[in-house]
């Protein structure tokens, strides 16, 4: 008899177990429903409205402690900031070319064509030496071409160029800057080799120099060394503009 | 006797943290599920106070009524009849049913101990 009961109640407990797991559920369901919209527009609009304004005090949050944080960064390491400053120092001083820097990348040389007996076939119009000049719009176009495709640093005839350089014709010489360069013409670029020198097949750099009786030999080198620009810079006309929140 | 209540909080629990939710278009069907458990316990206590408990009779009406229920309830959806209208009147009666006689038979105890 005990052992019956004993075993009753179990299954009344497992029962109401069972019981008190649908109450649960329930009872979650009906108090925070997982309810599809069924709210107009308007009101969708205006929880919308309350959304985004937490959502900028939540951001505004961030932000203070961001700074809170990054004070105490500083505070707690000084000397370390100052090494990411040198660093960033260092890094710009290389983008806006004041150092000499080196790696892989391209030289072309811009120089006469050569003639050959057997180049000169019937095909091929006799060449006018001396007819076409070099422009500084082939120079800017060639430059363009390798900056657009990824060169960090360029140089022509030794002479590197920075991001006010002006390349224009004087007379009949090209200046760059305010430096005369005098055909041939070398020009370095720092890049991805492959990709420069597939560039300038695709933009036809070949061809168009073969209009004015250049040749373009372009080669990739594993170390190429790019000078510094020379240039004396002042800085004038500009000012930095003080932002708020900038850190 | 500690047992079942123990395992209705054990449940309770259990509930708590599994943190299940069903969708809207179908609370109802646990709802009327629910309601026919409810309704078979207190059927199961009537029983017991009358000495006509039954486990086989107990378990079959507790599983059977809460699938049966929301089973009809579903396929009164599905037919467009409010059938979990008809389960709900008829567990909430007996519901109620039971309850009574539970409270008849607590009563005229308690008053027969008195005397």
């Amino acid at each position: 008899m005990l052992q019956k009961s004993r075993k009753i109640t179990f299954i009344l407990a497992i029962i109401s177990a069972i019981i008190g797991v649908m109450l649960t559920v329930q009872l979650r369901s009906s108090l925070d429903p997982v309810h599809k919209e069924s709210r107009s527009i308007a009101e969708l609009r205006a929880s919308l409205q309350k959304e985004l304004e937490k959502h900028k005090n939540l951001l505004a949050d961030i932000s203070k402690y961001n700074q809170l944080y990054y004070q105490y960064e500083t505070s707690l390491s000084e000397d370390e900031s100052l090494s990411v400053m040198r660093e960033e120092l260092a890094r710009n001083r290389k983008m806006g070319g004041m150092v000499a820097v080196e790696g892989p990348g391209i030289v072309l040389n811009i120089v006469d064509q050569v003639y050959d007996e057997h180049m000169m076939d019937e095909h091929v119009p006799p060449p006018v030496i001396g007819g076409y000049t070099i422009d500084d719009e082939d120079l800017r176009w060639l430059v363009n071409i390798l900056f657009a495709n990824g060169a960090q640093a360029v140089s022509v005839n030794g002479h590197r160029l920075i991001s006010t350089t002006a390349i224009r014709n004087v007379g009949d010489v090209i200046q760059i800057d305010t430096r005369t360069v005098q055909p041939p013409y070398e020009m370095k670029a720092l890049g991805e080799p492959e990709v420069l020198l597939s560039a300038l097949k695709l933009e036809g750099v070949e061809e168009y120099f073969q209009l004015s009786n250049k040749h373009v030999i372009a080669e990739k080198q594993d170390n190429l060394m790019i000078p510094a620009n020379t240039e004396e810079r002042y800085i004038r006309f500009m000012k930095t503009v003080k932002e708020k929140g900038d850190s | 006797m500690w047992l079942p209540l123990f395992g209705l909080i054990v449940g309770l629990v259990v509930g708590f943290l599994l943190d299940w939710r069903v969708p809207q278009e179908y609370s109802s069907y646990l709802s009327i599920a629910l309601l026919a458990g409810l309704d078979t316990i207190f059927g199961g206590i009537r029983s017991f106070l009358e000495r006509t408990f039954n486990v086989r009779i107990f378990l079959s009406g507790f599983f059977f009524n809460t699938l049966f229920a929301a089973g009809l309830a579903f396929i009164g959806g599905f037919l467009g009849i409010d059938l979990y209208l008809a389960a709900i009147v008829a567990f909430g009666v007996r519901l109620f049913n039971n309850l009574a006689v539970i409270r008849r038979i607590v009563l005229s105890r308690w008053i027969n101990q008195e005397e």
